[in-house]
Protein backbone atom coordinates (compact mmCIF):
# COMPACT_ATOMS: atom_id res chain seq x y z
CA UNK A 1 0.00 0.00 0.00
CA UNK A 2 2.44 2.44 -0.99
CA UNK A 3 -0.15 5.02 -2.98
CA UNK A 4 -0.75 7.15 -0.59
CA UNK A 5 -1.64 10.97 0.48
CA UNK A 6 0.87 12.37 3.46
CA UNK A 7 0.57 8.59 5.01
CA UNK A 8 -2.89 8.20 4.61
CA UNK A 9 -5.01 5.65 2.01
CA UNK A 10 -7.81 7.30 0.04
CA UNK A 11 -9.90 5.44 -1.90
CA UNK A 12 -13.44 5.97 -3.39
CA UNK A 13 -14.43 2.81 -3.02
CA UNK A 14 -16.74 1.41 0.29
CA UNK A 15 -13.69 -1.30 1.03
CA UNK A 16 -9.85 -1.29 0.66
CA UNK A 17 -9.00 -4.19 -1.18
CA UNK A 18 -6.90 -6.55 0.78
CA UNK A 19 -7.52 -5.00 3.84
CA UNK A 20 -10.15 -5.05 6.51
CA UNK A 21 -11.64 -2.06 7.87
CA UNK A 22 -11.39 -2.19 11.92
CA UNK A 23 -13.18 1.02 13.29
CA UNK A 24 -15.17 4.17 11.50
CA UNK A 25 -14.08 7.16 13.42
CA UNK A 26 -16.87 9.76 11.53
CA UNK A 27 -16.85 11.66 8.16
CA UNK A 28 -14.29 13.69 7.91
CA UNK A 29 -14.00 16.49 5.46
CA UNK A 30 -12.61 19.54 3.39
CA UNK A 31 -13.39 22.71 1.02
CA UNK A 32 -11.47 25.18 -0.36
CA UNK A 33 -12.49 28.73 -2.89
CA UNK A 34 -9.95 29.82 -4.68
CA UNK A 35 -9.82 32.18 -7.41
CA UNK A 36 -7.38 32.93 -10.40
CA UNK A 37 -6.13 36.74 -11.10
CA UNK A 38 -8.07 39.10 -12.68
CA UNK A 39 -5.33 38.68 -15.99
CA UNK A 40 -6.14 34.93 -16.17
CA UNK A 41 -9.53 35.33 -15.89
CA UNK A 42 -9.86 37.98 -18.72
CA UNK A 43 -7.34 35.54 -21.07
CA UNK A 44 -10.07 32.63 -19.97
CA UNK A 45 -12.82 35.52 -21.34
CA UNK A 46 -11.44 35.99 -24.49
CA UNK A 47 -10.24 32.25 -25.11
CA UNK A 48 -14.26 30.91 -24.44
CA UNK A 49 -14.98 33.52 -27.70
CA UNK A 50 -13.85 30.86 -29.55
CA UNK A 51 -14.83 27.76 -27.23
CA UNK A 52 -12.54 24.54 -26.44
CA UNK A 53 -10.63 24.18 -23.55
CA UNK A 54 -10.13 26.51 -20.85
CA UNK A 55 -6.78 25.12 -19.22
CA UNK A 56 -7.16 28.63 -16.41
CA UNK A 57 -9.64 27.04 -14.76
CA UNK A 58 -8.81 23.47 -15.21
CA UNK A 59 -5.79 24.21 -13.17
CA UNK A 60 -7.78 26.10 -10.71
CA UNK A 61 -9.28 23.36 -10.01
CA UNK A 62 -6.69 20.55 -10.08
CA UNK A 63 -5.11 22.99 -7.68
CA UNK A 64 -8.32 23.68 -5.49
CA UNK A 65 -8.88 19.71 -5.15
CA UNK A 66 -5.91 18.93 -4.27
CA UNK A 67 -5.90 21.55 -1.33
CA UNK A 68 -9.58 20.03 -0.69
CA UNK A 69 -8.35 16.59 -0.21
CA UNK A 70 -5.14 18.00 1.89
CA UNK A 71 -7.07 19.45 4.02
CA UNK A 72 -9.48 16.01 4.31
CA UNK A 73 -6.53 14.22 4.78
CA UNK A 74 -5.91 16.59 7.67
CA UNK A 75 -8.92 15.97 9.27
CA UNK A 76 -8.54 12.49 8.96
CA UNK A 77 -4.94 12.57 10.78
CA UNK A 78 -6.33 14.43 14.10
CA UNK A 79 -8.68 11.20 14.43
CA UNK A 80 -6.26 8.99 14.43
CA UNK A 81 -7.02 7.35 11.03
CA UNK A 82 -5.31 5.46 8.57
CA UNK A 83 -7.15 5.12 5.45
CA UNK A 84 -9.64 7.86 4.10
CA UNK A 85 -12.53 5.37 2.17
CA UNK A 86 -15.57 6.03 0.02
CA UNK A 87 -14.49 9.64 -0.95
CA UNK A 88 -16.74 12.12 -2.84
CA UNK A 89 -16.09 15.59 -4.55
CA UNK A 90 -18.65 18.12 -4.70
CA UNK A 91 -18.37 21.39 -6.97
CA UNK A 92 -20.27 24.87 -6.90
CA UNK A 93 -19.36 27.63 -9.02
CA UNK A 94 -19.86 31.17 -6.20
CA UNK A 95 -19.05 33.62 -8.72
CA UNK A 96 -17.53 33.38 -12.59
CA UNK A 97 -13.96 32.40 -12.04
CA UNK A 98 -14.18 31.12 -8.25
CA UNK A 99 -14.95 27.86 -7.56
CA UNK A 100 -15.72 25.56 -3.86
CA UNK A 101 -14.11 22.77 -3.99
CA UNK A 102 -15.35 20.12 -1.40
CA UNK A 103 -13.92 16.69 -0.73
CA UNK A 104 -15.43 14.43 1.77
CA UNK A 105 -15.02 10.88 2.96
CA UNK A 106 -15.43 8.51 5.88
CA UNK A 107 -12.19 8.24 8.26
CA UNK A 108 -11.37 4.67 8.96
CA UNK A 109 -8.80 2.61 10.84
CA UNK A 110 -7.74 -0.31 8.66
CA UNK A 111 -5.63 -3.58 9.37
CA UNK B 1 4.07 74.38 0.24
CA UNK B 2 1.04 74.84 -2.23
CA UNK B 3 2.94 73.05 -4.44
CA UNK B 4 3.65 70.10 -2.53
CA UNK B 5 0.23 70.00 -1.87
CA UNK B 6 -0.54 70.34 -4.84
CA UNK B 7 1.57 67.18 -6.14
CA UNK B 8 0.36 65.11 -3.00
CA UNK B 9 -3.43 65.63 -4.33
CA UNK B 10 -2.65 64.23 -7.88
CA UNK B 11 -0.62 61.68 -6.70
CA UNK B 12 -3.75 60.51 -4.37
CA UNK B 13 -6.20 61.13 -7.18
CA UNK B 14 -4.09 59.46 -9.42
CA UNK B 15 -3.99 56.17 -6.94
CA UNK B 16 -7.77 56.28 -6.28
CA UNK B 17 -8.23 56.16 -9.59
CA UNK B 18 -5.79 53.84 -11.13
CA UNK B 19 -8.13 50.68 -10.96
CA UNK B 20 -11.08 52.89 -12.53
CA UNK B 21 -8.71 53.49 -15.67
CA UNK B 22 -7.13 49.73 -16.36
CA UNK B 23 -10.71 48.93 -16.20
CA UNK B 24 -11.94 51.15 -18.90
CA UNK B 25 -8.89 49.95 -20.93
CA UNK B 26 -9.46 46.74 -20.38
CA UNK B 27 -13.11 47.63 -21.59
CA UNK B 28 -12.13 49.60 -24.72
CA UNK B 29 -9.42 46.56 -25.84
CA UNK B 30 -12.56 44.12 -25.10
CA UNK B 31 -14.97 45.78 -27.56
CA UNK B 32 -11.91 45.94 -30.28
CA UNK B 33 -11.12 42.15 -29.49
CA UNK B 34 -14.34 40.64 -28.86
CA UNK B 35 -15.58 41.10 -32.98
CA UNK B 36 -12.87 40.06 -34.19
CA UNK B 37 -12.44 36.70 -32.23
CA UNK B 38 -16.03 36.26 -32.86
CA UNK B 39 -15.10 36.06 -36.57
CA UNK B 40 -12.76 33.61 -35.86
CA UNK B 41 -14.63 31.74 -33.99
CA UNK B 42 -17.18 31.56 -36.76
CA UNK B 43 -14.79 30.56 -39.57
CA UNK B 44 -12.48 27.89 -37.02
CA UNK B 45 -14.08 26.80 -34.07
CA UNK B 46 -16.01 23.90 -35.91
CA UNK B 47 -13.63 22.79 -37.16
CA UNK B 48 -11.29 23.10 -33.85
CA UNK B 49 -14.30 21.28 -32.42
CA UNK B 50 -14.15 18.70 -34.70
CA UNK B 51 -10.11 18.03 -34.25
CA UNK B 52 -10.66 17.74 -30.50
CA UNK B 53 -12.70 14.92 -31.21
CA UNK B 54 -10.84 13.12 -33.19
CA UNK B 55 -7.40 13.87 -31.30
CA UNK B 56 -9.20 12.79 -27.90
CA UNK B 57 -10.44 9.42 -30.05
CA UNK B 58 -6.85 8.44 -31.26
CA UNK B 59 -5.48 8.82 -28.45
CA UNK B 60 -8.32 6.79 -26.39
CA UNK B 61 -8.33 4.42 -29.22
CA UNK B 62 -4.57 3.57 -29.43
CA UNK B 63 -4.00 3.07 -25.72
CA UNK B 64 -6.20 0.74 -25.75
CA UNK B 65 -4.88 -1.12 -28.43
CA UNK B 66 -1.56 -1.06 -26.31
CA UNK B 67 -3.43 -2.39 -23.54
CA UNK B 68 -6.39 -4.65 -25.11
CA UNK B 69 -8.79 -3.31 -22.71
CA UNK B 70 -10.50 -0.12 -21.20
CA UNK B 71 -8.75 0.24 -17.86
CA UNK B 72 -11.77 2.21 -16.83
CA UNK B 73 -15.13 0.38 -14.91
CA UNK B 74 -17.47 1.51 -12.94
CA UNK B 75 -17.88 -1.41 -10.70
CA UNK B 76 -16.82 -0.96 -7.26
CA UNK B 77 -13.58 -3.92 -7.76
CA UNK B 78 -15.00 -7.09 -6.41
CA UNK B 79 -14.29 -9.13 -9.44
CA UNK B 80 -10.32 -9.52 -8.43
CA UNK B 81 -8.87 -10.45 -5.30
CA UNK B 82 -5.11 -9.75 -6.05
CA UNK B 83 -4.98 -6.29 -5.85
CA UNK B 84 -1.82 -5.16 -4.07
CA UNK B 85 -1.84 -0.87 -4.14
CA UNK B 86 -4.88 1.14 -4.60
CA UNK B 87 -5.31 5.37 -4.08
CA UNK B 88 -7.94 8.04 -5.99
CA UNK B 89 -7.16 9.32 -8.80
CA UNK B 90 -8.82 12.32 -10.76
CA UNK B 91 -8.47 14.23 -13.46
CA UNK B 92 -11.00 17.12 -15.04
CA UNK B 93 -11.60 19.62 -17.91
CA UNK B 94 -13.04 22.76 -18.35
CA UNK B 95 -14.55 23.06 -21.14
CA UNK B 96 -17.07 25.41 -23.04
CA UNK B 97 -18.83 26.14 -26.13
CA UNK B 98 -17.48 29.09 -28.49
CA UNK B 99 -19.77 32.35 -28.72
CA UNK B 100 -20.86 30.99 -32.32
CA UNK B 101 -21.82 27.60 -30.89
CA UNK B 102 -24.04 28.93 -28.26
CA UNK B 103 -25.81 31.29 -30.58
CA UNK B 104 -26.67 28.34 -33.13
CA UNK B 105 -27.63 26.29 -29.69
CA UNK B 106 -30.02 29.81 -29.20
CA UNK B 107 -31.89 29.60 -32.61
CA UNK B 108 -31.99 25.36 -32.18
CA UNK B 109 -33.72 26.04 -29.33
CA UNK B 110 -36.07 28.24 -30.90
CA UNK B 111 -37.15 25.35 -32.66
CA UNK B 112 -37.23 22.94 -30.11
CA UNK B 113 -35.88 19.23 -30.67
CA UNK B 114 -32.41 18.10 -29.61
CA UNK B 115 -29.81 20.81 -29.18
CA UNK B 116 -27.12 18.44 -31.09
CA UNK B 117 -24.45 21.18 -31.10
CA UNK B 118 -24.03 21.37 -27.52
CA UNK B 119 -24.27 17.47 -26.89
CA UNK B 120 -21.42 17.86 -29.04
CA UNK B 121 -19.48 19.94 -26.96
CA UNK B 122 -20.40 18.21 -23.85
CA UNK B 123 -19.24 14.99 -24.83
CA UNK B 124 -16.12 16.32 -26.07
CA UNK B 125 -15.01 17.82 -22.65
CA UNK B 126 -16.41 14.26 -21.21
CA UNK B 127 -14.08 12.21 -24.03
CA UNK B 128 -11.04 14.13 -22.73
CA UNK B 129 -11.45 14.29 -18.99
CA UNK B 130 -12.08 10.17 -19.35
CA UNK B 131 -9.24 9.84 -21.25
CA UNK B 132 -6.65 11.80 -18.98
CA UNK B 133 -7.80 9.78 -16.09
CA UNK B 134 -6.69 6.77 -18.42
CA UNK B 135 -3.32 8.37 -19.13
CA UNK B 136 -3.28 10.11 -15.11
CA UNK B 137 -3.74 6.44 -13.49
CA UNK B 138 -1.07 4.63 -16.67
CA UNK B 139 1.00 7.56 -15.81
CA UNK B 140 0.98 7.03 -11.64
CA UNK B 141 1.84 2.97 -12.29
CA UNK B 142 -1.60 2.21 -12.20
CA UNK B 143 -2.80 -0.56 -14.04
CA UNK B 144 -7.11 -0.42 -13.57
CA UNK B 145 -9.40 2.09 -12.23
CA UNK B 146 -12.01 0.94 -10.61
CA UNK B 147 -15.45 2.83 -9.15
CA UNK B 148 -15.16 5.56 -11.54
CA UNK B 149 -17.95 8.21 -11.51
CA UNK B 150 -18.34 11.32 -13.64
CA UNK B 151 -19.53 14.45 -12.06
CA UNK B 152 -20.48 17.59 -14.80
CA UNK B 153 -20.88 20.93 -12.88
CA UNK B 154 -21.88 24.27 -14.72
CA UNK B 155 -18.74 26.65 -13.86
CA UNK B 156 -21.50 29.76 -14.91
CA UNK B 157 -23.20 30.79 -11.83
CA UNK B 158 -26.96 30.93 -11.75
CA UNK B 159 -28.35 34.88 -12.72
CA UNK B 160 -24.73 36.04 -14.07
CA UNK B 161 -25.70 36.57 -17.78
CA UNK B 162 -22.65 38.36 -19.03
CA UNK B 163 -19.65 35.75 -18.02
CA UNK B 164 -18.02 32.43 -19.00
CA UNK B 165 -20.01 29.62 -20.32
CA UNK B 166 -18.46 26.46 -19.54
CA UNK B 167 -19.00 23.36 -17.60
CA UNK B 168 -16.58 21.03 -15.77
CA UNK B 169 -16.07 17.67 -16.52
CA UNK B 170 -15.13 15.69 -13.58
CA UNK B 171 -13.65 12.16 -13.65
CA UNK B 172 -12.49 10.12 -10.32
CA UNK B 173 -12.00 6.68 -9.31
CA UNK B 174 -9.81 4.25 -7.30
CA UNK B 175 -6.37 3.34 -9.10
CA UNK B 176 -5.59 -0.26 -8.37
CA UNK B 177 -2.36 -2.59 -9.10
CA UNK B 178 -2.41 -5.91 -9.03
CA UNK B 179 0.33 -8.64 -8.22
Amino acid sequence: MEQTVQGILVVNTETIPGMMITETLGVVSGSTVRAKHLGKDIFAGLKNIVGGELSQYTELLQESREEAVGRMVADAMSRGANAVVNVRFATSAITAGAAELFAYGTAVKAE
Amino acid sequence: MVEVGGLLVLGISLVVLLPFLLLGLIGMLWTVAYPLMLCWAVLFSGKKLDQQIVNTASREASLRESLGRDPLTTIDGGYRTDITSCGVVWSGVVFGPSHWHLLIGWINNLTGGSVDIFQKVISAGRAEAMQRLREKALAEGYEDVINVRIDTSDMTPQGARKSIKAVEVFAYGTGVKYT
